[in-house]
């Protein structure tokens, strides 16, 4: 028993290891690298990269840009998805249409994005169409719709990879938390449907999922493929912005790379503090333990 | 009137990326302003079952770091869930599990590249395998936590006062019980690691060409109609689960594991 | 003796559950524990069967103490509250599960499943699953299940709590005669008075981790505390009433 007790501990102790040391290793030598402590160039303790990093206006526009994106693309799918879910309640229960929403699911980023790409740039699918029928007299009057300033094709391969996600997770909750009883018990107590939908499946939607939608956004935000593929240089999001600097020719852009890894990371966590109230009660209990 | 109307652009936005796709990969030639591409034939494909094309060794090649990832990830998670699954800090350790995932693990592989190098783990086969399983781990350990329920322990319990061994319960069972999301923890991770790009890119240097490398590849030199190939051969593997394995469903992805 | 317990005492987080509690059980004797939720009565059976260990005291089987004693070794089978059924196996396979798990040869097993099969009159469900039963024959299969392998103690937690009241009656008529028959030794925990004083040769009753042993069903009965009074006075209260 006692030696049960010792091993469980043990295997324990290796789990957090495995969760946490690769995190905190990354972490570190990222954290001594910005400060000038370690690397190719180090030259000792240096506050230059963070002053750098900090005060560089375009690493702070890739994270806005990047929580923007986020943001839109969850909302948007948000509705699609609850649009979805009230209008088509009862085809849930068909076969063709379960098989149907689970496609978009079977698709990796890159290749939503090379799809996205080859349909909507201007001389995409759509773009090649619009001509045939006289809706644009030559490829340049196509709108600009991928690798575009305002991220339309990133937002637009956002959604169409979350919302089946969110169709799919909504309909769980409508069919956990019974819904659609609540929504009769409403509407036999005299509330109208639009009442109904502001004042009860709306808020109890709400309650249930915003976690997810938060853990959501900061999965878009952290996009890498997509953007690599359907973003331009400026505004950038941020992990190719990342990526693009830690690989870079010239040494002198590491640690800035790394700093703005940090302080990318440090935005999240933020992130998540800020918004989830379990998160701070759980960080709160861990210091009383 | 207006159900038929969301059915048709449904099944339009849904089914439209595969269409276009096969499209381009029987492809030849697509000038702008033709719609259609000038020439249909099979020219790629069968490009793609000579012995020494490039895709398909990195089908090989994504098929094998897939397996043992997921085989691995799955393993793990299912031996660490159990041992957390008694603790009393048993959600604390899901919610640390999360942790990969919202620092993104294409960050994490920015980060990870330096030791990657120092322990000669970079550009190689094992090293790619074990950074997946780094985010892969995690995510299989949240979807295993939900099967330690205390029911499970109440048949466990159960069927050790009829007498079974530790070994019999579990081959009689816990394993027949678990089998199910154990699959869909393996299907799982099997995707993650299947369809990263970043990761793989940075880790493996470019290296370790997987499928998903291919098609960007591809796309950088600007030949759509092998990216296409490519991207479908990424498609085929869940979507072959997804209709003919009526077990398997995504029912417990990233979004409501918890 | 069969089973006997000695002076078992156990907390948790410094709240005591069980306080030196002692228990004799005959062979082929039932005995029903009283007890409300929280009374500490899952405990003490948890404790009996080996699921938990007590912070001190003994339990004897024949005279042996079988504290150290691994769960599947001791011949004692605990019934929950639920059937629990194996999803996976079918009526056959979960009523056999003991036996393969002893390695009885397959020809036995088989001969004796049918036999007790018979029995609890679901001959004709051998093939079925769990979710394929109603509640109470899920209950007979897990009454099944445990007395084919003749435990030396069965253990039964409320089994028949979550039954209609037809049901019921009909189960606990059925555990009379299989208890007798095949001559098993028992303790059942219930909440209801009327299946305690009709179910046990002996009552006892649990209250904040105290159990009293009655010495018989008239001691019991005549009790002020033991709730029988109560339910005698609403019974005549009515009949005045009318």
């Amino acid at each position: 028993m006692n030696l049960k007790f010792t091993y469980t501990k043990l295997l324990r102790v290796i789990f957090l290891m495995l969760i946490l040391l690769p995190t905190l290793a990354g972490f570190t030598y990222a954290l001594l690298y910005s400060f000038g402590l370690t690397g190719l160039l180090s030259e000792g303790f240096t506050l230059k990269h963070w002053t750098e990093t900090l005060s560089d206006f375009y690493a702070w526009k890739s994270i806005g840009f990047s929580l923007m994106i986020a943001m839109i693309s969850v909302f948007i799918s948000f509705w699609i998805s609850l649009f979805l879910v009230l209008k088509l309640t009862k085809d849930f229960q068909k076969k063709w249409f379960h098989r149907l929403i689970f496609v978009p699911l079977c698709f990796p980023a890159t290749v939503m994005a090379l799809y996205v790409l080859q349909t909507f740039s201007k001389s995409g699918f759509f773009s090649r169409i619009s001509y045939q029928l006289g809706f644009i007299d030559q490829i340049e009057s196509f709108p600009e719709l991928t690798n575009d300033a305002y991220g339309i094709g990133i937002m637009l391969t956002s959604v169409l990879m979350v919302f089946p996600f969110f169709t799919i997770y909504i309909k769980n909750i409508f069919d956990a938390e019974k819904l659609n009883e609540y929504q009769q018990l409403s509407q036999s107590l005299g509330a109208s449907s639009l009442q109904t939908f502001w004042k009860i499946s709306l808020p109890i939607l709400w309650r249930k999922s915003k976690l997810t939608l938060m853990l959501y956004i900061i999965f878009v935000m952290g996009s890498y493929e997509v953007p690599l593929l359907l973003g331009r240089q400026n505004p950038q999001m941020i992990t190719p912005r990342i990526v693009d600097k830690a690989q870079r020719f010239n040494l002198q852009d590491i640690p800035q790379a790394y700093a703005m890894a940090l302080m990318y990371l440090g935005v999240v966590l933020i992130l998540i503090l800020v918004t989830s109230a379990s998160f701070v009660q759980f960080f709160k209990r861990k210091s009383d333990a | 009137m207006l159900k038929r109307t969301i059915h048709l652009v449904l099944i339009t936005l849904i089914l439209l990326p595969i269409l276009v796709l096969m499209m381009l990969s029987f492809g030849e030639q697509w000038i702008f302003p033709d719609v259609f591409p000038q020439n249909f034939n099979t020219k790629t494909w069968l490009k793609l079952f000579s012995s020494d094309s490039e895709i398909s060794k990195s089908l090989g090649l994504s098929v094998l770091i897939s397996l043992s990832v997921a085989f691995l990830s799955t393993l793990m998670a299912f031996v660490f869930s159990k041992v957390i699954s008694t603790s009393k800090y048993k959600n604390q350790y899901i919610k640390l599990a999360y942790l990969p995932y919202i620092l993104s693990p294409v960050v994490l592989g920015v980060l990870w590249h330096y030791f990657a190098v120092v322990l000669k783990l970079n550009a190689s086969f094992f090293g790619v395998v074990l950074a997946q399983f780094l985010i892969c781990f995690p995510f299989g350990f949240i979807i295993l936590s939900s099967f330690w329920s205390r029911h499970i322990y109440d048949i466990q319990n159960l069927s050790f006062t009829l007498g079974a061994s530790t070994y019999f319960s579990f081959k009689r069972i816990i394993f027949p019980l678990a089998k199910p999301i154990l699959g869909l923890c393996f299907f799982q991770c099997f995707l993650i690691s299947w369809f990263d790009y970043g990761l793989t890119q940075l880790i493996g240097g470019g290296q370790i060409k997987t499928l998903t490398l291919s098609v960007f590849n591809f796309i950088k030199e600007a030949n759509i109609f092998l990216a296409a190939i490519a991207s479908l051969l990424l498609l085929f593997p869940p979507l072959l689960l997804l209709f003919f394995n009526k077990k398997i469903k995504f029912k417990r992805s990233l979004i409501n594991t918890h | 003796m069969r089973l006997e317990l000695k002076n078992i005492s156990k907390s948790f987080q410094q709240k005591p559950v069980l306080s030196s509690v002692n228990l004799q059980l005959n062979e082929n004797q039932v005995i029903s524990v009283l007890g409300k939720s929280g009374s500490g009565k899952t405990s003490l059976l948890k404790i009996i069967a080996g699921l938990e260990k007590p912070d001190s005291g003994d339990v004897f089987l024949n005279q042996k103490s079988i504290l150290n004693k691994k769960v599947n070794q001791r011949q004692i089978v605990y019934l929950f509250q639920e059937a629990l059924l194996f999803p996976h196996l079918n009526v056959f396979d979960n009523i056999a599960f003991g036996l393969q798990a002893q390695k009885v040869e397959a020809t036995e097993i088989e001969s004796r499943v049918k036999a007790i099969l018979k029995e609890i009159a679901l001959s004709d469900h051998s093939s079925k699953f769990p979710l394929q039963l109603s509640g109470g024959e899920k209950q007979r299969v897990a009454f099944a299940r445990a007395i084919i392998i003749e435990p030396q103690v069965l253990l039964l937690d409320e089994p028949f709590g979550a039954l209609d009241v037809e049901t019921r009656e009909n189960m606990q008529k059925l555990f009379l005669k299989l208890i007798k028959q095949y001559g098993i030794s028992a303790l059942f925990v219930t909440h209801d008075l009327k299946e305690a004083l009709m179910i046990g040769d002996q009552i006892a009753k649990i209250d904040h981790g105290h159990l009293r042993t009655y010495q018989n069903k008239k001691d019991f009965i005549q009790d002020e505390k033991s709730g029988v009074k109560e339910e005698i006075d609403f019974w005549t209260k009515i009949q005045e009433f009318e």
